[in-house]
């Protein structure tokens, strides 16, 4: 049972510490960024993730990914987790060619499989002549196809998205939905992070709603999206004095007051 | 502590491809960066030996330096010392910022931080080889010619990436604790030259108390220009200077483990610390 699935999250919660407003440093805010969150991801679910602002949507992401560590609960994952982080690790005094090759190495890709992949990417990419150019002089739709494709190439298990799709343009989203509903064939789990409704719709199976750092909902697509259209709804028709309250009660549940801060040294051997 | 040491030594011997395309292609960007490119990487210490030596080739008119019976000029002689301190110095700088200039990437995807001292040696490592084939041609002008004791620079350049890398790897873990570090060391760095006798001879020191001239030879950095110095102009071997050899490795295993703990400790936790 245990391995049909993909992710378990086990009470899992996440600090973060809050700088005090007068310049005590002996006492500190903590806050949490997610607190105390359950869930089953099943192998083979494209799962999205909703959430406003500030919900702790990045964080879940990056908690995933593997490369941050969560303070509380714990994380299992089955197989390999990626994060597809478009624009990181490209470097815009060299060409689309190097940068490929830079990104490949960057991501722990070895030489071989780096060869077999440039093609693909090119392809994918559209950059065309503009292989031997620069990436600074790269539109920005260029650059995220170029950083997006060889992402894809790292082939792992459970892929997460976060707001990838919202930096190109319609047929760019399209191009990498597209491309990611082949890996969704290919059985690879998939976690999306997005903002969009549409798109979330369009391509999951599942939605999970995080709000103020705590999981919300967990279900059938429909179902969520449509609580969630809902929620984003009457919070805008609030005036601004109520979505002030509203956020202040959210930001309250989060906070845990009076931690003692650790020093430089105590973080060195503590 | 075997489990860090274990851990960081695994991590960098998986990834060997990866530090070197990292170095690789940091060192392209380098270049495209200015029209010249290549040119300011023998450029930029030509210009500044060229300092050192106005400033006491000349002005203070040191005169040729002798050491266990061999008379070499001074240019020459300080020459070969910068030419380390010329690697170790951009080695110690940039390592210290090595984890925190790719917060970027750290943050972005799964990545093996333990690597990126090691890729901030090996670019520097490129320079320094440039340096060596225009020292070479100098010497060779200069009438210093090449002996079998020159292939011990290799041993000497080991020396300075193992202690490069493991400085790098304790830094550059405290910088992310705290960016002062890398200020501190920056701040140092200048002290660092002038206390290493790289522009003066140890023998200046005579008039010191005893102890001042240990703490000197202690210096690792001390050993290694030692080291080329005895390549290139004295022949006396790696042995000969066995007390530095000691207190050199001590030191630096001493980072070493220290700094792989460090990285080990935080392997998960550098990107709350941004």
């Amino acid at each position: 049972m245990e391995k049909e699935y993909a992710i378990e999250f086990r009470h899992v919660s996440k600090i973060y510490s809050l700088k005090s407003k007068n310049k005590e440093h002996a006492i500190n805010k903590r806050f949490y960024a997610l607190k105390d969150i359950n869930f089953k991801i099943p192998k083979g679910e494209v799962v999205g993730i909703l959430g406003t602002n500030g919900s702790g949507k990045s964080t879940m992401s990056i908690i995933l990914a593997g490369i941050s560590e969560v303070d509380e609960g714990e994380m299992i994952v089955n197989g390999e987790q990626a994060l597809i982080a478009i624009n990181t690790g490209l470097n815009p005094q060299l060409t689309g060619l190097e940068n490929i090759e830079l990104k490949g190495a960057l991501l722990g890709l070895s030489k071989k499989r780096i060869k077999e992949i440039t093609e693909g990417v090119i392809e994918f990419a559209e950059i065309g002549d503009f292989l031997y150019q620069p990436v600074k002089k790269y539109s920005s739709g260029m650059k995220s196809r170029l950083g997006f494709s060889i992402n894809l190439c790292l082939d792992p298990d459970i892929l997460i998205v976060d707001e990838a799709l919202s930096v190109g343009d319609k047929g760019f989203a399209q191009k990498c939905i597209n491309k990611m509903k082949e890996l969704k064939a290919t059985g690879k789990t998939i976690v999306f992070i997005s903002h969009s409704l549409p798109q979330v719709r369009g391509f999951c199976d599942t939605a999970m709603w995080i709000e103020g750092g705590m999981l919300k909902e967990y279900g059938n697509i429909e179902e969520v999206c449509d609580h969630y259209a809902e929620y984003v709804d009457y919070y805008n028709a609030l005036d601004n004095k109520a979505k002030k309250k509203e956020r202040d009660e959210k930001f309250n549940k989060r906070i845990i007051p009076n931690v003692k801060k650790k020093g430089f040294f105590d973080r060195i051997f503590g | 502590m075997f489990k860090s040491i274990k851990y960081v030594l695994h991590e960098n011997v998986t990834n060997l491809f990866r530090i070197y395309s990292i170095a690789k292609y940091e060192l392209l960007a380098d270049m495209r960066d200015s029209k010249l490119g290549l040119f300011w990487n023998f450029a930029h210490p030509l210009i500044q030996v060229l300092t050192y030596w106005f400033a006491f080739g000349i002005v203070f008119n040191r005169k040729a330096v002798t050491s266990y019976g061999v008379t070499i000029p001074y240019i020459f002689w300080m020459m070969g010392g910068m030419v380390v301190w010329f690697f170790i110095s951009p080695c110690i700088t940039n390592g210290c910022n090595a984890v925190f200039s790719k917060v970027n990437v750290i943050t972005k995807m799964k990545f093996p931080v333990s690597i990126l001292p090691a890729t901030v040696v090996l670019k520097e490592l490129f320079n320094h080889f440039c340096l060596l084939v225009i020292l070479f041609c100098i010497f060779l002008i200069g009438g210093i010619y090449p002996n079998i004791h020159w292939f011990g620079i290799f041993y000497y350049m080991l020396c300075a990436i193992i202690f490069a890398i493991s400085l790098s790897m304790t830094t550059s873990v405290l910088n992310m604790l705290a960016r002062d570090t890398r200020k501190l060391v920056l701040a140092c760095m200048r002290l660092l030259l002038y206390l290493t006798p790289i522009l003066w001879d140890i023998k200046q020191l005579k008039h010191m108390p005893a102890v001042v001239g240990y703490i000197m030879k202690a210096n690792p950095i001390y050993y290694v220009v030692q080291g080329y110095r005895d390549c290139f102009f004295y022949h006396k071997g790696i042995l000969f200077y066995h007390n530095s050899m000691i207190a050199f490795w001590i030191i630096t295993i001493i980072l070493f483990v220290f700094g792989s703990c460090m990285m080990y400790k935080f392997k998960h936790k550098f990107i709350d610390l941004i």
